[in-house]
């Protein structure tokens, strides 16, 4: 059984949020508008964290991508009263929308405000309501969502290989984000499989995770410049 | 079941309750007792039904507030991410813990005998059970979709999941469902033997009613000695139930990794808070009730007194929790920590905080710790202090550390809209309304506990007990 | 003859004629008495007292933690699901919801011992003025025998302030 992660170079990042973008069209997620957007609404599943680092004029601009980081030890499953957020047999956080009925209590116990909660019933601005996905439920008002590594394209890149007769080779599966980086600074694989690309770059000296000493055991891992 | 049957024999003494005079010899007292009380169910002026409506209409603004938070979404509503609980929680919570008020210390009062407790005891627990009728109506509130709360209840559905027992959501179903269970019988139990009251003293279609009510209650020694058997087992329950309950909703909080809520002190703290809060409430609704039905011959000053000075050991315990919790956090020095630390320290909620010190510490220990101001008047402002300062305190737990969790570059915070402001004013109105009925239809102050305080066996009693010195006031 | 009471303005005379109708030959269990208050202070006040309701209270805890255990395991192990890398059957948080099942029901079984042992009671002899302060002392159901019945009204009518009836 494979354990989905994903590695992320911060030194690649150059914060262009293409994968913002990719994961909105990917994952239906609805355009709330600028007034709403404006009081903190918005729904990214990814988004792109700004900081700089100094004073001015010897100023550092860095980014850091972040999305649901999968937690092995997640606060969010445990607070749910309806198993709407539970954890998968390969490692994935999984949220069932059908069964939500938004308490939103696991985007409270989420040290990293990756969930996200439907206020309105999803309207999208034309003309991107022509480029829905058909793979990917659109969610009502009331219920939480967040990113979910594109299990669509997980579960279909499996069914694939079923189909075919043959094994899934790493790369195979690409999330929305990692396959519209263009600096390839997004890594997905099985971190279970020690030749994966995902699983080299998460057991690298460059290598933390968000928040670790909370004790949510992520399956996101931060490469950077050690300083 | 068996009903009493109409009287037996009709000697007279079925007279309308105001000409009543020549009973066979009752103690004086306890006659009066029975017109007093029975007043406000016999009798009702317009002025009542002036203040319904008043109570009434806000409950029905909340109602359509509600109504349209469904209707339109959640998003009339100011919470936002990653603010997601705002004036709902802060209401569950600040109401679950006015319930603390009565089952808590009636109970408590019950078990240690104190004879002072008995005008007491029933406003108290009326002001539990709609307490915590209207706290448990805010989860359903704040739901994103209420029309699916019931998939939290623990039953064999088609969908064939149960609820997740590892969640505090759910621990806080069982417990309130324990604790209104048991308060609203705590409640009704002793009110039994006054329903048959009432229905000996009424006529028509109110005798029918409370014949009812009565469920075949005479007065037999057997019956009275279940009954305060019934009582006495009720009250050894309800007391860890009721601490149970409040642990839980701080739970609610502490079992969350956000800063400021994962903390052992929590359940203490949120125990001694629901406390402090019911008592300050309880005085208010006594005071109220004093006035109002004219009941200053039951209510006396030295019950306020008693209060007050359980309200003030609160204060105290309520400020040494308070002293705990900070002072812990600012030696452990963590970064998430100081930052919510320092937003209620000296921030942005900072006037709110303060305000939530002096209203909680300052204003109790002054009006009630000087004995000068430790009046009805003193106790009752500094309950209306305590009960402000309290609705702060929760507010204060919940919206700086959701706002300021971890990551800068998330941080937020929280402004109320119309929706959220008005369903609060309408759980206010609400327990007023209720509180307001309930005197209509249930004697506030239980008629035979009175009577049966009111010949205290020297044999059973030591002299000098508490009982012993209100005997003398004839209470 | 179906009953005879009395109706005594104080528990003083009340316990007389309690005594009286015991001199009388009545058992304790045939003596109603109601009153419009507990009377701990008479004897006649203690009369049938002893209850299991404390028994019943822990056997309906007994059976209100067994429902609580069987609950949250059989819930949990017949659909197990992962959440935040608890176990299955997770004992901490399964011990709150034991404890509130269990005063839920020793709660219930209190109530349910006291409206059987107390409100389903057969006898229904009452009389509106116990409301104003009266106590009843009186039989049930007593003897057709005319003999008997005189007997017994004199045994009432004896303390002071008896006001004796008979149906």
């Amino acid at each position: 059984m494979p354990r989905w992660g994903m590695a992320v170079d911060l030194d690649r990042c150059n914060g262009c949020g293409a994968c913002v973008v990719a994961c909105h069209a990917e994952n239906n997620i609805a355009t709330v508008g600028a007034d709403e957007a404006a009081r903190g609404r918005a729904n990214h599943w990814i988004r792109i964290e700004r900081y700089w680092e100094g004073e001015f004029p010897d100023v550092r601009l860095t980014f850091r991508p972040v999305m649901c980081q999968q937690c092995g030890n997640a606060p969010c499953e445990i607070v749910c009263p309806t198993y709407a957020s539970h954890h998968t047999e390969d490692g994935l956080n999984a949220q069932v929308y059908n069964r939500c009925v938004g308490t939103r209590y696991c985007a409270n116990a989420c040290p990293y405000n990756a969930r996200f909660f439907n206020f309105f019933n999803p309207a999208w601005d034309k003309p991107l309501h022509l480029q829905l996905n058909p793979d990917v439920s659109v969610r009502e008002a009331g219920v939480m969502e967040k990113c979910t590594f594109c299990v669509q394209r997980i579960r279909g890149a499996q069914l694939q290989a079923r189909a075919d007769g043959g094994e899934l080779r790493d790369g195979d599966i690409q999330p929305a984000c990692v396959q519209s980086c263009a600096v390839r600074a997004l890594v997905f694989g099985d971190l279970d499989d020690p030749d994966s690309e995902a699983s080299r770059f998460s057991r690298s000296p460059r290598g933390t995770r968000l928040l670790e000493d909370v004790g949510t055991r992520p399956n996101v891992t931060y490469l950077a410049r050690q300083s | 079941m068996t009903y009493p049957p109409a009287p037996l024999v009709d000697d007279g003494l079925l007279r309308p309750l105001v000409r009543r005079s020549s009973s066979p010899s009752p103690p004086v007292i306890s006659s009066r007792i029975d017109s007093d009380l029975l007043r406000p169910l016999l009798l009702t002026s317009s002025r009542f039904y002036v203040v319904a409506a008043f109570f009434g209409a806000f409950v029905l603004a909340g109602l359509v507030a509600w109504i349209s938070q469904i209707y339109f979404g959640f998003g009339i509503s100011g919470i936002r991410r990653p603010v997601y609980w705002g004036f709902y929680v802060t209401n569950f919570v600040f109401w679950i813990g006015i319930s603390h008020a009565g089952t808590l210390i009636s109970a408590i009062l019950r078990l240690v005998n104190a004879g002072w407790r008995r005008p007491v005891t029933r406003c108290a627990e009326a002001i539990t059970v709609f307490a915590l009728m209207i706290g448990a109506m805010f989860p359903l509130i704040h739901l994103g979709r209420p029309w699916l709360a019931f998939w939290l209840f623990p039953y064999p559905s088609e969908r064939l999941i149960w609820p997740n027992f590892r969640s505090p959501l759910v621990w806080d179903f069982f417990a309130i469902n324990t604790y209104l269970t048991g308060s609203v019988l705590f409640l009704v139990l002793p009110m039994i033997p006054d329903f048959a009251v009432v229905r000996d003293k009424s006529t028509g279609l109110r005798r029918r009613i409370y014949r009812a009510l009565a469920l075949g209650w005479r007065g037999t020694p057997r019956q009275w000695h279940r009954l305060e058997t019934a009582m006495q087992i009720m009250a050894i329950a309800i007391i860890p139930v009721a601490v149970s309950v409040h642990t839980i909703v701080s739970f609610d909080f502490s079992m969350a990794p956000v800063p400021m809520w994962q903390t052992t002190i929590f359940g203490p703290y949120f125990v001694a808070g629901a406390i402090f809060s019911g008592i300050a409430a309880l005085i208010i609704a006594m005071a109220v009730l004093r006035r109002v039905l004219h009941l200053e011959a039951y209510l006396h000053p030295v019950h306020f007194e008693n209060l007050g000075k359980l309200l003030l050991v609160m204060a105290l315990l309520w400020g040494y929790f308070v002293f705990n919790e900070r002072l812990v956090t600012y030696y452990g020095n963590g970064p998430a920590e100081m930052t919510v630390f320092f937003r209620t320290q000296r921030d942005s909620f900072a006037p709110l905080y303060w305000t939530m010190v002096v209203c909680n510490f300052v204003v109790p220990l002054v009006l009630i710790g000087i004995r000068r101001f430790r009046t009805i008047t003193g106790c009752v402002l500094a309950s209306g202090a305590v009960v402000v300062g309290m609705w702060l305190e929760r507010f204060l737990i919940i919206v700086p550390s959701l706002g300021a969790k971890y990551l800068p570059y998330s941080f937020g915070t929280y402004r109320p809209q119309p929706v959220e402001i008005v369903i609060t004013a309408a759980t206010f109105a609400a327990m007023a309304l209720l509180y307001a009925l309930f005197t209509k239809i249930v004697p506030i102050i239980s008629i035979w506990e009175l009577k049966a305080g009111e010949h205290p066996s020297p044999a059973l009693i030591p002299p000098a007990t508490e009982e012993h010195r209100l005997g003398e006031l004839h209470l | 003859m179906s009953a005879v009471y009395g109706l005594y303005p104080d528990g003083r005379s009340a316990q007389e004629a309690v005594n009286g109708l015991r001199a009388a030959g009545i058992a304790d269990r045939d003596i109603v008495v109601v009153s419009s208050q507990p009377m701990e202070d008479y004897e006649f006040g203690h009369m049938d007292k002893s209850t299991g309701m404390w028994w019943f209270a822990c056997l309906g805890g007994v059976v209100g933690m067994s429902a609580g255990y069987g609950l949250v395991t059989v819930t949990e192990a017949s659909w197990p699901m992962r959440v935040g890398g608890l176990p299955t059957v997770a004992w901490w948080p399964n011990l709150i919801i034991l404890f509130e099942m269990t005063m839920l029901g020793a709660i219930l079984a209190t109530i349910v011992t006291f409206v059987v042992s107390a409100l389903l009671s057969r006898g229904r002899l009452y009389d509106p003025a116990v409301a104003d302060g009266a106590i009843l002392v009186g039989v049930e159901n007593a003897a057709d025998d005319w003999a008997a019945v005189a007997n017994l009204t004199r045994a009432l009518r004896a303390p002071p302030g008896a006001r004796v009836k008979a149906l």
